[in-house]
């Protein structure tokens, strides 16, 4: 069990809808712009609480360059309109980073050191593609076999998944199809549009005849992922990209997407000193390397770690959001764990609803956090975890109030 | 300049069918705008019709569109709102549905629209010319005429010109020079009779193959087994041919024969087969629905039986010993074997040549102008070697005729018209001062239109003059050197699919050295294809079989040496390409000043294939490019032309070589593959006048080193783990990459073009001997294609 001094909770938790990239409804919002919107409405939500106790804000984002560089935790504070005083500390940890931007923002506040700080991730896949823009390896990565691992692609990695825990192509489709249906179920039923804070997309053309450019604005308020009527005729046609015999497709793979999310966190003497309700109460977390050619395993390893950490049992877990990076990897862990599909992502996970890399792990906390309380789940144990590029399982723990 | 300068800017086509969308794809390859007109869509944006004609254009194989992007240059357009359009237009192709009333209809409608000098041609290929001309406005009437395109109309050469008797002369030939040079077309002036020329004989040689097929009960698979390559025709041979023309299409043209010419004698054959008619009843209409003469179940090729009506496995061949009576060299002695034979192929065969010889004999006063007319229609529009009036010519012109003579007396052909006089005072059609005009009863010689002044050696005919290739200014076994007398000196290399051996390396080398010492320049060009297929592997065998490292290590610097040499030749070096430029071929094309490429060129450093690198230059050079073109960041700039290497990716025109960095922006790209030599030379000669100086050697250039090669093997790793590539694969890929990333040195380390030859040379021998690359080697030059091993 963790020794702390006092709690971390949870009282403001939001996102931007997800788009898909690279040429979605969001490819030309900047990521921090998302991730000030996003810290913006978060604040907003908490109206009584002073900006200027908000000691650090923490982001995670996996490809940190460019449009995202440049510490871009610092530069969305600042033009979210916190105070200069407060901090800001850009994380990477690739698709753990949001639910690590969480664990560290929480522990700062466990520790004592601080009572407010903001958590959250954002990531642009149109404008920094995956691997980033510039990629340079390790000429040392292919001295020895043993560090050949390190290379492979995310989807080769699935596909070694696949194999060794001989998850059909047919198992990852109906996965696939499952996904998109509960997702498409969950916007139909307005489950998303508590964590949602829309955000404004502006598109500029040019008129070329006129020599004006046109503005159009849209209000985007909904995820732009998930496709309707995704059936297993459907998937079954699409090739596989990966490997030459493989199983792993676009269709049971999780999409690129861009995405933010903002989620504050403060001590129980900030709760009172302010009357704010809080939402959930930060748990625990832990983190678990595995080899990096089946880099999907790694939930496997780090959700009982995580339940050690806490001192919980796997079915104490109310609701879990298990990232799908790709449906072969989120059965091998549901298989080999056991765990109780109806209560993994409920509302539909990343191969339907989209996986912004770096934001993922905030944008899934949020969903858990407003979730688990319009379910009456309160009291009530909830799960964020994903898998890791070059290997690692990462998986977080709150209490829903 | 006898004729008028004449520019086409715009084009329209009017009929986004396969066809029209093809032509205006083909225009778009050429640069000029096209603009795609269809009816009005009922439903959805009003352009729906021709914008779907022009996304499928993207997808069709063999691709209409030189690159995609040509697409762009396409617009699409309706009647309803776009006829405004026309008037700056200066061509109007109309390509609808072959129907008199519908196409009358649409001239009615666009002749307001249309610019004073606009042509308006239609690409008909059965209805009258002339009875479309009387229907239409007066206005069009002089500047009317058919253009008769042929498909796929980017590779197909032909296009017949139909005039109307009111079609502007002048016009004519300013059309005629827009599809030679412009659209790189073979253009035969045709006659108004059904089915213009091409396809009146093509189409009655494929019935008279269905007729004799029946006769001598010879299966359609054994047919086209007969008709195919071994007679120098295309691999679709004859019923094959007919599933990609389209079945329905195949006997619409049947039915306007039958239709419009009820006083040929050969009337009675001017009709569908019943299994041809149940075909098309039944939805088979060949390639474009899948199922034909020919169709395929599962991995199984099956073909229709007539007799039983339905589908057997196409797997039979024609008789060995009719095959060796098709290889005898002397043409006459082949058509005599094949005559004399019992064997029902052989039997076929021959009637099949003598039923097209009485047929063209018998109609060459009506069909056609001329008889080269008939011969070039039939090469370039149905993909004929040699046309039919080559063949009996080559066989002995009498001698066949007396044959046919004594067939038609004998009853065995299919009527008994006798040949006519002419045929028996003459000793050919072709002769060195033209070819026989049976309607003139005289020699007719080529156009002298300025348009063919270009083509300085134009498709020849047999028994034609036998064309002079300047004169000799060296010779060896590998190579010939020649010179028109211009200043330019013209290297045509000798050897089979001109491979590149000692031979030539060594001429090419003379060539140069003349060359710097007599000539302007210099234009490395083959009176016909290829380019080249590079490097000539056998002549390495006997040197690789004794483990001569030493003498191939040799051999390859002195192939790097030749690469170099052009390019720091004191002369400016033109490589003309046409068909293959791969391999040590395309690394030439690499060494030249300037590449002068025929649409038709497909380039590749092909190498992989056989287990090797681009070991004459071409992996240094793509190095050397790249880091030419980087602005800062060398690896960015490497890594696609790294793949084009690594996967042997091969550009499918001269303007995909030029997005692969095979060809440069300068480099010219030529539509007419016989004006090929002109534009050529007329490049060296501007460069020689412009003052030409040899490049300076490039002192130093950055690698993308070490970290760049570590970045390409963590996709090649990728590949390998994910059954894309084998493992031997890898080791050629992360071989070149360490090549032309410059070795192990840090990114950004200038080297110059020596280091990175060194290396390829190295790894191209490392290569050599490794076992898999042998068993590549062995594999490829025993049969023909890649191993993958």
């Amino acid at each position: 069990m963790t020794k702390q001094v006092q709690e971390a909770y949870i009282v403001a938790a939001t996102r931007t809808p997800v788009g898909k990239a690279p040429r979605g409804m969001m490819r030309f919002i900047r990521p921090d712009d998302m991730l000030a919107h996003t810290i913006r409405e978060a604040m907003a939500q908490v109206p009584t609480l002073d900006p200027a106790l908000v000691e650090d804000v923490i982001a995670g984002c996996a490809f940190p360059e460019a449009e995202q560089g440049l510490n871009m935790a610092r530069i969305s504070a600042l033009l979210a309109g916190l105070p200069h005083t407060t901090g800001g500390l850009t994380i990477n940890r690739y698709c753990s980073s949001g639910i690590n931007a969480v664990q560290i923002a929480a522990d700062r506040i466990r520790m004592g050191e601080a009572d407010v700080v903001i958590a959250g991730g954002a990531e642009s896949m149109s404008l920094v593609p995956m691997m980033g823009n510039k990629v340079s390896l390790n000429p040392e990565i292919f001295a020895r076999d043993e560090n050949l691992g390190i290379a492979y692609g995310m989807g080769l990695t699935a596909e070694k998944v696949a194999e060794q825990w001989q998850v059909s192509r047919d198992d990852q489709d109906a996965f696939a199809v499952e996904s998109n249906r509960r997702a498409i179920a969950a916007i139909e039923g307005g489950e998303f549009k508590q964590e949602i804070s829309p955000i404004e997309a502006i598109y500029r053309n040019p008129n070329l005849s006129t020599g004006e450019v046109e503005i159009i604005k849209k209000i985007l308020d909904t995820d732009e992922g998930p496709r309707a009527g995704t059936n297993m005729e459907g998937l079954a046609k699409l090739k596989t990209v990966f490997a030459a015999k493989g199983s792993v497709t676009a269709g049971n793979s999780s999409q690129m997407s861009d995405g933010a999310a903002a989620v504050v966190i403060v001590s129980e003497k900030i709760l009172k000193q302010f009357n704010l309700v809080p939402l959930a109460r930060y748990v625990g977390f832990a983190v678990k390397g595995v080899p990096p050619e089946i880099m999907g395993i790694g939930p496997k390893e780090a959700i009982p770690a995580a339940l050690k950490v806490a001192g919980l049992k796997q079915d104490d877990i109310a609701w879990m959001e298990l990232n799908e990076a790709f449906a072969a990897q989120a059965l091998a862990v549901i298989r080999d764990l056991g765990l109780d599909t109806s209560k993994v992502n409920p509302l539909g996970g990343a191969i339907a609803l989209g996986h912004p890399l770096g934001a993922t792990g905030a944008i899934r906390t949020a969903t858990l956090v407003h979730g688990m309380r319009r379910h009456g789940q309160q009291g009530k144990y909830g799960m964020v975890t994903m898998c890791i590029g070059t290997g690692m399982g990462a998986a977080g723990i709150i209490q829903a109030l | 300049m006898s004729q008028s300068k004449f520019i086409v800017r715009k084009v329209a086509v009017l009929g986004a069918g396969v066809m029209g969308a093809q032509i205006a794809a083909h225009l778009a390859n050429a640069n000029v705008e096209a603009i795609l007109f269809d009816l009005p869509a009922k439903e959805g944006p009003k352009n729906g019709i021709a914008l779907k004609a022009i996304e499928a254009l993207k997808k069709q194989n063999p691709a209409p569109l030189s690159s995609k992007g040509r697409a762009d240059f396409i617009t699409p357009a309706n009647y309803d709102e776009h006829l405004h359009l026309l008037k700056d237009c200066d061509l109007v192709i109309e390509a609808i549905a072959e129907r008199m009333d519908w196409k009358l209809g649409l001239y009615e409608k666009v002749a307001p629209h249309l610019g004073a000098q606009t042509i308006f041609a239609t690409n008909t290929s059965g209805l009258s010319i002339n009875k479309l001309a009387e229907g239409c406005p007066e206005s069009m009437r002089a500047r009317f005429c058919g253009i008769h395109f042929f498909n796929p109309p980017r590779y197909m050469h032909l296009v017949e010109i139909i005039p109307c008797v009111t079609s502007d002369a002048e016009m004519l030939d300013q059309l005629e020079a827009f599809l030679a040079t412009t659209l790189g077309k073979g253009v035969i002036r045709a006659k108004d009779t059904p089915n213009f020329v091409a396809n009146r004989i093509g189409v009655y040689s494929m019935l008279a193959a269905i007729h004799n097929a029946e006769k001598f009960g010879i299966r359609f698979d054994i047919v086209d087994d007969l008709t195919g390559p071994r007679l120098g025709r295309p691999k679709s041979a004859t019923f094959r041919t007919a599933d990609v023309v389209g079945l329905d299409t195949f006997a619409h043209v049947v039915k306007t024969m039958q239709d419009t010419l009820p006083n040929d004698p050969w009337h009675s054959l001017f009709q569908s087969p019943q299994w041809l008619a149940k075909l098309i009843e039944a939805g088979a209409l060949g390639a474009k629905t899948k199922v034909g003469i020919y169709k395929r179940e599962g991995k199984t090729k099956l073909v229709l039986d007539p007799a039983a009506g339905a589908y057997v496995e196409a797997n039979k061949k024609g008789d060995d010993a009719v095959k060796e009576l098709m290889k005898i060299k002397d043409p006459g002695k082949r058509l005599l074997k094949l005559r004399e034979s019992a064997h029902p192929e052989a039997q076929f065969l021959w009637a099949c040549f003598r039923d097209v010889f009485h047929y063209i004999a018998f109609h060459l006063d009506t069909v056609a102008d001329n008889a080269r007319d008939v011969d070039l229609a039939i090469r370039w529009g149905f993909g004929w070697n040699e046309g039919p009036f080559e063949t009996w010519q080559a066989a002995g012109w009498k001698q066949v005729a007396e044959w046919v003579k004594a067939d038609i007396e004998a009853g065995k052909t299919i009527n008994s018209s006798p040949l006519p006089a002419w045929v028996f005072e003459r000793d050919g059609v072709h002769q060195p001062e033209g070819s026989f005009s049976a309607s003139k009863n005289a020699l007719v010689p080529r156009s002298k239109l300025d348009v063919y002044q270009r083509q300085l050696f134009p498709a020849q005919l047999v028994g034609e003059a036998a064309p002079v290739y300047g004169e000799t200014v060296f010779e060896n076994e590998g190579v010939r050197a020649w010179t028109s007398g211009d200043g330019v000196l013209v290297i045509s290399f000798l050897s089979k699919a001109h491979a590149i051996g000692p031979a030539v390396l060594e001429g090419i080398n003379k060539s140069i050295d003349i060359a710097e010492a007599q000539f302007k320049g210099v234009v490395v060009w083959h009176p016909e294809e290829p380019f080249s297929v590079g490097a000539d592997l056998s002549s390495m065998l006997p040197a690789f079989m004794a483990g001569d490292w030493a003498s191939i290590e040799k051999m390859l610097s002195d192939f790097q040496a030749m690469t170099m040499r052009l390019r720091y030749s004191q002369i400016p070096v033109v490589s003309a390409t046409r068909g293959y430029v791969f391999g040590g071929g395309c690394e030439v094309a690499l060494h030249s000043d300037r590449v002068v490429a025929h649409l038709e060129s497909y380039v590749g450093l092909v190498e992989v294939g056989v287990g090797l690198l681009p070991g004459a230059g071409g992996t240094k050079e793509f190095a050397l490019r790249a880091a030419q073109e980087a602005r800062g960041d060398v690896f960015a700039a490497l890594k696609d032309r790294y793949m084009t290497i690594a996967t042997a990716n091969v550009a499918k025109s001269a303007e995909e070589a030029k997005h692969l960095g095979f060809f440069r922006d300068s480099d010219v790209i030529v539509f007419n593959q016989y004006e090929l030599l002109h534009v050529a030379k007329q490049q060296a000669l501007s460069m020689a006048e412009s003052g030409y100086r040899a490049p300076l050697k490039v002192k130093g250039f950055p690698v993308a080193g070490r970290s760049g090669a570590a970045s390409i093997k963590g996709q090649l790793i990728n590949m390998m783990e994910g059954g894309f590539i084998s493992k031997h694969d890898y080791h050629i890929g992360a071989l070149i990459a360490d090549i032309i990333t410059g070795g192990d040195v840090e990114a950004g380390t200038l080297v110059d073009e020596q280091w990175i030859l060194d290396l390829e040379r190295k790894g191209f021998l490392s290569l050599l001997k490794n076992e898999k690359t042998q068993e590549r080697i062995a594999y490829m030059l025993q049969y023909n294609k890649p191993l993958r091993n």
